[in-house]
């Protein structure tokens, strides 16, 4: 569903993504894994067409993100780090925005919005003004402006950030629900997250992927916890970093 | 089509969640309507007494009172359109919320006339108080038609060229405050430079010695830039076309100046696809 190919971002001179490569397959939940400033949201911005890449082709069900990016928007539900939101909207009005800009005809709309609502719990909700929303409703209003119209592919940037271990909960499952018709992509660096939601990870340090596999490979079965693997591969890789700059 | 009206849509009503609508209109109305009663108690001592004014009969009521309380409207709105475009692209910015924006699937142009007609319905909210005005003041005094429409027309396109300036600056900064700033300095100059165009003499004093080949160079290019000088205020294109007088270079003036700021706004907005070093 997802194909990232050679993926390289520059900012200036600094390559905050540099040669990235991974495939995630239809109804799957992908972890992606990392420290701060790994390179997790931009991978994340270039791969739903608000950031062009520098070097490299990201395609979601077979539209290239630079060639067609109107075709894969149509099929992306974004989460951006941070949940912006338009504050002053109520969540109705500004959900029903979503679905027309969408393309969801104005019959099927209020349908739609009802659905991506009691979805995500908001049906209480509806008629609050978004600026006086708790954070933990907020990320709900965020979830569900991306869910909004079904799209085959969610990207969730850090959608657990910031809530109470409550919230992270319910979150997490309804997650762990979305993954049976959606494929997700998640970016997070709380590792017990990853090893409850996802079923693949990649561990990306430094802009560039240190592992990718499954659950089960990486932990050996439970043999490891995630975090020994995280910090074995982090490690890994900075002395692999460290050793390839001094060899040059 | 449809996306455009969406974004529209969502944009104008914006205005009137926040304060800021009801702040601009406030205001207009509140000067517009003082500038109104100021200008027809003027007009009336006129023509009451034509002598003590210095004219030999009654003056002409488009020419005296219609046409300069029309374009008093368009300056005043240029005060004010900084207040209604600084927000439109630089606060999507500003909040993130332009990351949603830019990957909701709309194209450019839906997102630029959406934002742009948003802003084009408050100022059509806002000559509504002008109507009010014109629907009194006719009750008193037929209003010739041609002198009305085009009157009307004038604020219209006048306050479309500085929506079209202030939409490209809010598309190149990130804090509103920067945005409203630099449109109404923008606004600002493009209005004073009239005066320094008036001051300048008609023909480049170049010294006498100079050989007459640098002389006639230095006087075309003088001319060039003295004509641009002249035609550039915003304003200086309403004062006629207000009293019913319409040029195609006026109206031109108006239309080319909105779809080049249009045109640079797609363009600023149309710059994130550039791809980086490679």
């Amino acid at each position: 569903m997802i194909d990232v190919d050679g993926l390289t971002k520059y900012y200036g001179t600094i390559a905050a993504i540099d040669n990235v490569s991974f495939h995630v397959g239809k109804g799957e939940i992908m972890g992606f894994l990392g420290p701060n400033g790994a390179g997790k949201s931009t991978t994340m911005r270039v791969l739903t067409g608000f950031a062009p890449a520098s070097k490299g082709t990201a395609e979601v069900d077979g539209f290239e993100v630079h060639e067609e990016p109107i075709e894969v928007k149509r099929r992306v539900g974004y989460l951006p780090e941070n949940v912006p939101l338009y504050e002053e909207m109520v969540v109705r009005a500004f959900l029903s925005y979503v679905a027309e800009v969408k393309g969801i005809g104005r019959s099927k709309r209020r349908a739609e919005v009802d659905r991506v609502m009691e979805r995500c719990g908001l049906t209480a909700m509806a008629n609050r003004i978004i600026g006086h929303l708790s954070k933990g409703y907020r990320q709900r209003v965020g979830l569900a402006q991306a869910l909004v119209g079904s799209p085959p592919v969610l990207v969730l940037d850090e959608p657990t950030v910031g809530l109470d271990p409550r919230q992270i909960v319910e979150i997490r499952h309804m997650i762990r629900e979305l993954g049976r018709e959606h494929t997700v992509l998640l970016s997070t660096h709380i590792l017990p997250e990853v090893s409850m939601v996802c079923d693949r990870v990649i561990i990306i340090n430094q802009g560039r992927i240190a592992a990718e596999d499954t659950m089960e490979n990486l932990t050996r079965d439970g043999s490891r916890t995630l975090e020994e693997v995280f910090m074995e591969v982090v490690a890994k890789d900075e002395a692999f970093v460290d050793a390839s700059a001094a060899g040059e | 089509m449809k996306n455009i009206w969406a974004v529209c849509k969502r944009e104008f009503t914006s205005y009137f969640t926040t304060p800021i609508g009801y702040v601009v209109v406030g205001v207009f109305a509140l000067i517009s309507g003082l500038a109104f009663v100021l200008s027809l108690l003027t007009y009336v001592k006129m023509s009451v007494e034509p002598a003590a004014y210095g004219y030999t009969s009654v003056p002409d009521f488009g020419e005296t009172f219609l046409s300069p309380y029309l374009v008093f409207n368009g300056i005043l709105i240029m005060f004010l359109s900084p207040l209604m475009t600084m927000r439109l692209l630089a606060e999507e910015r500003h909040r993130g919320t332009i990351e949603l924006l830019l990957t909701y699937p709309l194209r450019d142009r839906e997102i630029v006339f959406g934002k742009y007609l948003a802003s084009v319905g408050m100022l059509l909210v806002m000559m509504c108080v002008i109507a009010v005005h014109l629907t009194v003041v006719g009750r008193f005094a037929p209003l010739e038609p041609a002198v009305l429409v085009f009157g009307v027309l004038t604020v219209v396109l006048m306050g479309m060229a500085f929506l079209s300036m202030g939409l490209f600056v809010s598309a190149v900064t990130r804090s509103q405050i920067t945005s409203g700033t630099l449109t109404f300095g923008v606004n600002l100059v493009m209005y004073v430079v009239g005066n320094i165009g008036e001051k300048l003499p008609k023909t480049y004093p170049a010294p006498e010695a100079w050989p007459e080949a640098v002389r006639s160079a230095l006087g075309g290019v003088y001319a060039l830039f003295r004509g641009l000088i002249m035609e550039l205020p915003l304003d200086a294109h309403a004062k006629d076309m207000a009293l019913g007088v319409v040029r195609p270079k006026d109206v031109g003036y108006y239309l080319l100046f909105t779809a080049f700021f249009l045109f640079l706004t797609f363009r600023a907005l149309e710059s994130r696809h550039w791809r980086g070093k490679s």
